[in-house]
C-alpha cells in the first residue's frame, strides 16, 4: 500500500472539505467554500491551475515546433525565395515536382538506405552489447558508461572524430597499410562506400541509446522466469527466444521507432564528413538536400515542400512501425 | 479566475509571439544601442591563416578609428560565410556588416548598401564585381590560383624549370610520377569540397575565359553551354590528369586543412591553391623550398585565374548605415589591417599607395610577381565558380560544381557528362 501511495499520490485536494479530512488536523483558517460554487467554476480552476504549470513548455512547443511547422506547410505552397521576390502561391506544384527530381529521389533513397542500416545495426548491436553488460559489477557499470558517452556527444564532434580516423590517410587506413593492405578502401573518398561508413558513423553514434534501453529492459525481466524456464530444461538460446526477446517487446518499440526517425533525420555527420559527397549526391538525406536547396539554392518554397514531404513520411512511418510493434507487444 | 485565465491565455500569445519573432521570418536586425554606443554585428570566417586573434585585433584597431560603435562578431561555422549569411537572413539576423561574401542575389535582392564613387575612390580596382553597374562589395585585395611546388621533388625528378606550356607540365608530372612523387596535391573531402575546384578554376581559365572572358554572362544569356567543346575541353583536362593517376585521390575525404598539410608533408610535388597559401608557406616554412608558377596554358599564354574584391559588403538594414560603412570602410584601409591581411592571408593589395610590408617571404614575392607578371601580359581572368558581380555562377551552382568535380577526379563522370551535369544544374539553379 505504501508503495502505491508513493507511485500514484492522490490527487492533490480541492478544499479541505471535499478530502474528507475535515476535522482530523489542526483548527484551520481555510475559508468555507461557497455552496453556490458550480461544477464549471471547479473545472476553470482546475483549468487554470494547469494551464500555470503547462504553460512554459506549452509555450516553447508552439513557438519553436507547431508554429514553425506551419510556416513552413504554407512556404510549401509557394515559390518563396528571399533573392527572388515577389512570392507566389504555386498550390501543390512544388509537391508533384518532387516526384521527378531527381536530387530529391537519390536523397530519398539513400535517407531509406541509411535508417534501415541504422535501425538494424543499432538495434542488433545494442541487443547483443545490453546481453553482455546485464551483469553486475564496477566493471559493468564502467563499460555502460563508455557504451553511452558517444550519445552525449554533439554528432558534429564525433563526426570530426572519425573523420580523422577514416580519411584515406586517416587512423584506420595508416593502421591497414601497416598490416599490409597496399591499398585500403577510400571509406569517405569511394563513392560507392562512402554512404554506409556515413551510417556506420551514425549508428555508432545512437548504439549507446540502444544499449541502456536493452539493459532497462533484461532488468525489468523476473528472475522467475529465468529460473523456471531452465528447470523445464531450456538451454540459453531457448530462453532467449521464449523468455527474454519476447518481454523485451517494450525497449524494442522504442528503439525501432527512436532509430528510424534518427536514421530519417540524418544530417549533421552528412554535412560534416562528406557534404553529401564524393560527387553529386552520392550522400545526400533528405535533411541535407532540404538545407542545401533552401540555403544554397535560395529555393525556400521547394526546400519547404521536401521537409514537409520529410515529415509526412516520418509520421507515416513511425505510426505504422509503432502499430506493428505494439501490437507485437500485446501478443507477448 | 476568468480574468486569470484571461491573463494566462494573453501572455501565452504573446510569448508565442515573441518567441516565434525570434525563429522564424524577424525582420528585425536584433541589434540595441547601448549607452552613446551603436552595437553592429559583423560576419566573419577562420580559416588556418586567419584566426580568431588575427580577426579580434583587427576589430580592435577599426573600432578605436570610429568611436560610438561596439562590433558583436559572428563566425560562420564553416568556410562558407555565404551560406551562413543565408541562413542568418532567413531568421531575421542578416549581419550589419560582412567580409567575403558573395554579394550575388543579395546586391540584386536590395539587402545591401551600394558603394558611392567618394567610397571607392582609393580603390586600385573600382568596378572590378559590379551588379547592373552599381558595386556592393568594398574591392580592397586580390586572391588568384597558382602553382605551388616541392622545389626538392622537382630536383630530384631532374626538373631544372617549371612548366611553361600545358605539354612540359605533362612531363614533369611524368617525371615525378616515375620518381615516386605523387605529382598533384589537390583536396577536400566534406564541407570543403570547394578546395576539389582549383585544377579545372585553371584549365577552364586556359581553355574557355582567355578566349572568352565574358564567358558566364553568355551563359547566362544562353549563347553557350557547359557542353560546348571549349568546356568540356578544359574538364578533359583534369579528368585525365586524374585519369594518369597525378591527382591522388585521397584527396576527396580529406579537409582542406590536411589537404594543406599533405602538401606540407611532402605527399605530392604540385598543390594548386589560391595566393593565401604563400602567407603560410613563408610563416610556418615547409621542410623543403616552396616555389610557385602559373598554370600553363597550351601555348604559354598567360592566362591566371584572379578574383578582386573580397573586402566587405554593409547591410542595407543596418540600424545606422553610414556608421556601418564608416566601419567597414575603417577596417578595410587601416595599414596595420592591410598589413596583418597580407602577413597571415597573402593577399594582394588594391588599394592606391599600399605597399607591402619588406620584410614579406619569398613565397609571397614570387606570387606577386607571377601576377603582376600576367598583369602585364593581359593575362588575367576570372577564377571560374569564385566570379563575384554580373558574370558569376547563380546561388548554390558552384557547390554543385564542386561535386561534379568529385567525380570527374573519381572517374565517375567523364567531361562530357560533367559538362551536361553543368547545364542541368543552372537551368534548375535559375528556373
Amino acid at each position: 500500500m505504501r508503495i502505491r501511495t508513493l507511485t500514484r499520490p492522490a490527487r492533490f485536494p480541492a478544499t479541505l472539505e471535499s478530502s474528507g479530512v475535515a476535522g482530523e488536523g489542526p483548527p484551520t483558517t481555510v475559508p468555507k467554500r461557497s455552496p453556490h460554487r458550480s461544477r464549471r467554476a471547479r473545472s476553470r480552476d482546475r483549468l487554470s491551475r494547469f494551464t500555470l504549470f503547462a504553460a512554459p513548455g506549452l509555450l516553447v512547443y508552439l513557438a519553436l515546433v507547431l508554429v514553425p511547422v506551419c510556416i513552413t506547410i504554407g512556404y510549401s505552397f509557394t515559390n518563396k525565395n528571399p533573392f527572388n521576390p515577389p512570392t507566389r502561391w504555386v498550390g501543390a506544384d512544388n509537391l508533384t515536382n518532387l516526384a521527378s527530381d531527381d536530387e530529391f529521389l537519390t536523397a530519398l533513397g539513400n535517407t531509406v538506405l541509411v535508417t534501415v542500416i541504422v535501425t538494424i545495426a543499432t538495434n542488433a548491436g545494442g541487443l547483443a552489447i545490453a546481453l553482455l553488460l546485464d551483469r553486475r559489477g564496477w566493471l559493468y557499470n564502467v563499460l555502460r558508461s563508455v557504451f553511452f558517452l558517444p550519445v552525449v556527444l554533439s554528432a558534429v564532434v564525433v563526426s570530426v572524430i572519425w573523420q580523422a580516423i577514416l580519411v584515406d590517410d586517416g587512423l584506420l587506413n595508416s593502421m591497414l597499410r601497416r598490416l599490409g593492405t597496399s591499398n585500403p578502401p577510400g571509406w569517405l573518398s569511394d563513392p560507392d562506400l562512402a554512404l554506409y561508413t556515413v551510417s556506420w558513423v551514425i549508428a555508432w553514434q545512437g548504439l549507446g541509446f540502444c544499449v541502456v534501453i536493452y539493459l532497462a529492459g533484461l532488468q525489468g525481466i523476473p528472475q522467475e522466469l529465468q529460473e523456471a524456464a531452465s528447470i523445464d530444461g531450456c538451454g540459453p538460446l531457448m530462453r532467449f527466444r521464449h523468455v527474454t526477446w519476447p518481454m523485451l517487446a517494450p525497449a524494442v518499440t522504442i528503439n525501432t521507432v527512436m532509430s528510424l526517425i534518427g536514421g530519417f533525420k540524418a544530417y549533421d555527420q552528412v554535412q560534416v564528413l562528406t557534404n553529401g559527397g564524393p560527387g553529386p549526391g552520392t550522400t545526400s538525406t533528405l535533411a541535407f538536400e532540404v538545407v542545401q536547396t533552401a540555403f544554397n539554392g535560395n529555393h525556400i518554397g521547394y526546400a519547404s515542400a521536401m521537409a514537409v514531404a520529410m515529415l509526412v513520411m516520418v509520421a507515416v512511418v513511425s505510426v505504422i512501425a509503432l502499430g506493428l510493434l505494439q501490437k507485437r507487444e500485446v501478443s507477448s | 479566475m476568468t480574468s486569470n485565465s484571461k491573463l494566462l491565455g494573453a501572455a501565452a500569445l504573446a510569448g508565442v509571439l515573441v518567441l516565434t519573432g525570434c525563429t522564424a521570418g524577424s525582420t528585425s536586425s536584433g541589434n540595441a544601442s547601448s549607452g552613446d554606443k551603436r552595437t553592429l554585428t559583423f560576419l566573419t570566417f577562420e580559416t588556418p591563416n586567419l584566426d580568431a586573434k588575427y580577426w579580434d585585433a583587427a576589430i580592435a584597431r577599426a573600432s578605436a578609428k570610429v568611436p560610438g560603435v561596439t562590433i558583436k562578431k559572428l563566425v560562420a561555422p564553416s568556410s562558407d560565410r555565404t551560406g551562413y549569411a543565408k541562413q542568418l537572413d532567413s531568421t531575421g539576423q542578416f549581419p550589419d556588416i560582412m567580409i567575403g561574401l558573395n554579394p550575388a542575389g543579395f546586391a540584386q535582392a536590395g539587402k545591401l548598401v551600394e558603394w558611392s564613387d567618394t567610397d571607392l575612390a582609393n580603390y586600385a580596382q573600382p568596378r572590378a564585381n559590379t551588379y547592373g553597374g552599381k558595386v556592393y562589395q568594398l574591392p580592397f585585395s586580390t586572391q588568384t590560383t597558382l602553382v605551388y611546388y616541392n622545389k626538392s621533388n622537382f630536383a630530384e625528378a631532374g626538373i631544372d624549370a617549371p612548366p611553361r606550356t600545358y605539354a612540359e607540365l605533362l612531363d614533369d608530372s611524368a617525371k615525378l610520377k616515375a620518381k615516386g612523387f605523387n605529382p598533384f596535391v589537390v583536396g577536400g573531402g566534406g564541407k570543403d569540397s570547394w578546395a576539389d575546384m582549383f585544377p579545372l578554376m585553371c584549365t577552364v581559365a586556359s581553355e574557355v575565359y582567355k578566349e572568352t572572358p565574358d564567358w558566364l554572362s553568355q551563359r547566362a544569356a544562353g549563347k553557350v553551354k557547359f557542353t560546348d567543346k571549349a568546356f568540356v575541353a578544359a574538364a578533359q583536362k583534369v579528368a585525365d590528369l586524374a585519369g594518369k593517376g597525378y591527382i591522388d585521390r585521397a584527396g576527396l575525404s580529406r579537409s582542406y586543412s590536411d589537404t594543406e598539410q599533405a602538401f606540407r608533408d611532402g605527399k605530392g610535388a604540385m598543390y594548386p591553391m589560391g595566393s593565401w597559401f604563400s602567407a603560410s608557406a613563408d610563416t610556418k616554412k615547409p621542410s623543403f623550398d616552396t616555389g610557385v608558377f602559373a598554370w600553363p596554358t597550351d601555348q604559354g599564354a598567360s592566362a591566371l585565374p584572379s578574383n578582386t574584391g573580397g573586402g566587405m559588403t554593409v547591410s542595407s538594414k543596418a540600424p545606422d548605415v553610414e556608421l556601418a560603412k564608416k566601419w567597414a570602410k575603417a577596417f578595410m584601409e587601416d595599414t596595420e589591417n592591410l598589413n596583418a591581411g597580407v602577413k597571415a592571408d597573402g593577399l594582394i593589395i588594391d588599394i592606391k599607395g599600399y605597399a607591402a610590408p619588406d620584410d614579406m617571404g619569398p613565397v609571397y614575392k614570387e606570387t606577386v610577381a607571377a601576377y603582376r607578371q600576367a598583369q602585364t601580359a593581359n593575362g588575367i581572368v576570372h577564377s571560374f565558380s569564385q566570379e563575384t558581380g554580373d558574370g558569376s555562377l547563380p546561388p548554390g551552382l558552384a557547390d554543385k560544381a564542386a561535386a561534379g568535380v568529385q567525380d570527374l577526379l573519381s572517374g565517375r563522370m567523364t567531361a562530357s557528362q560533367f559538362g551536361t551535369y553543368m547545364d542541368e544544374q543552372w537551368d534548375k539553379a535559375t528556373r
